[in-house]
């Protein structure tokens, strides 16, 4: 009897507490981890929006001012330019003050496509600070 | 009888599960912490192309806007009247959330200007518009 108990005493201390139940629910915590973890990565573009407290007349505006019609079509400066003319363009004025925003002023039905290229032309062009606009 | 008494011990003792336990938890922690619960918009739409876009990284919530002006956030198709509520909703359970704009290039800026709007009316200031950079294609 005393042998029996003495042999069980060993016999649980060097096993310790099962560890095979733990690790299973771990693992399985694991795989719902695994399984939902999703690895977007956005790229995207900034722009500033203004407030309806900033709201301002375009025409008071310094600054470039870069329109976006219905159709696509771009005009800087009531020029109508190609969206690839756009950065030579802000590369000059920027030239000239180098402080400059730009103020993109889009139709509402304008193809956001076209916007995008705009912004995206604007940034190549050395100008972060754009201001979107829309009119209809 | 020799046998019947050694099965059940070799087995008892098995491997030792202690170091497999301690490996696993650390993977564990390692989902859990990298985990960033993106509510994702649900539908594909052609982004607009642009070579200058900067990885948005804290950007999880992204909202999709078709070009024939649907909206869609959280695999659903949502109303524009509807964005500010869930917005301000999502905003105040975490708030240094931050919005992409997945417009198709066929949609209207309008209606992309008015989603920003809402959304920064919602409270989340951080809203950028997504683009395909070149070397995504």
């Amino acid at each position: 009897m005393s042998m029996r108990r003495r042999s069980k005493q060993t016999h649980e201390s060097s096993h310790g507490i099962d560890l095979a139940p733990m690790l299973d629910f771990v693992i399985n915590l694991l795989i719902f981890f695994i399984i939902t973890a999703v690895f977007v990565k956005e790229f995207g573009l900034n722009v500033n929006r203004p407030t309806s407290f900033e709201q301002t007349n375009p025409e008071d505006s310094e600054g470039i001012q870069i329109q976006v019609l219905a159709t696509g079509e771009i005009w800087i400066d009531g020029r109508q330019v190609d969206v690839r003319a756009v950065r030579a363009n802000v590369e000059r004025m920027s030239a000239i003050d180098p402080d400059t925003g730009v103020l993109l002023l889009a139709d509402e039905q304008a193809p956001t496509g076209t916007v995008v290229e705009v912004v995206d032309q604007v940034h190549l062009g050395g100008i972060y600070n754009i201001t979107f606009t829309t009119s209809n | 009888m020799q046998a019947t008494r050694h099965t059940p011990e070799s087995e008892d003792h098995g491997i030792d599960l202690a170091p497999m336990l301690d490996f696993t938890i650390n993977l564990l922690i390692f989902f859990i912490i990298t985990t960033s619960f993106i509510k994702e918009a649900g539908i594909t739409v052609f982004k607009p192309f642009a070579v200058t876009a900067e990885n948005a990284d804290s950007g999880n919530l992204l909202i999709a806007v078709r070009e024939n002006g649907e909206i869609w956030m959280d695999r659903n198709p949502v109303e524009i009247r509807e964005l500010r509520a869930l917005i301000e909703r999502l905003h105040i359970e975490r708030p240094d959330d931050s919005v992409v704009i997945i417009a198709d290039r066929a949609s209207r800026a309008g209606v992309v200007a008015k989603v920003m709007d809402e959304v920064r009316a919602g409270g989340i200031k951080d809203v950028a518009i997504a683009a395909d950079t070149g070397a995504s294609g």
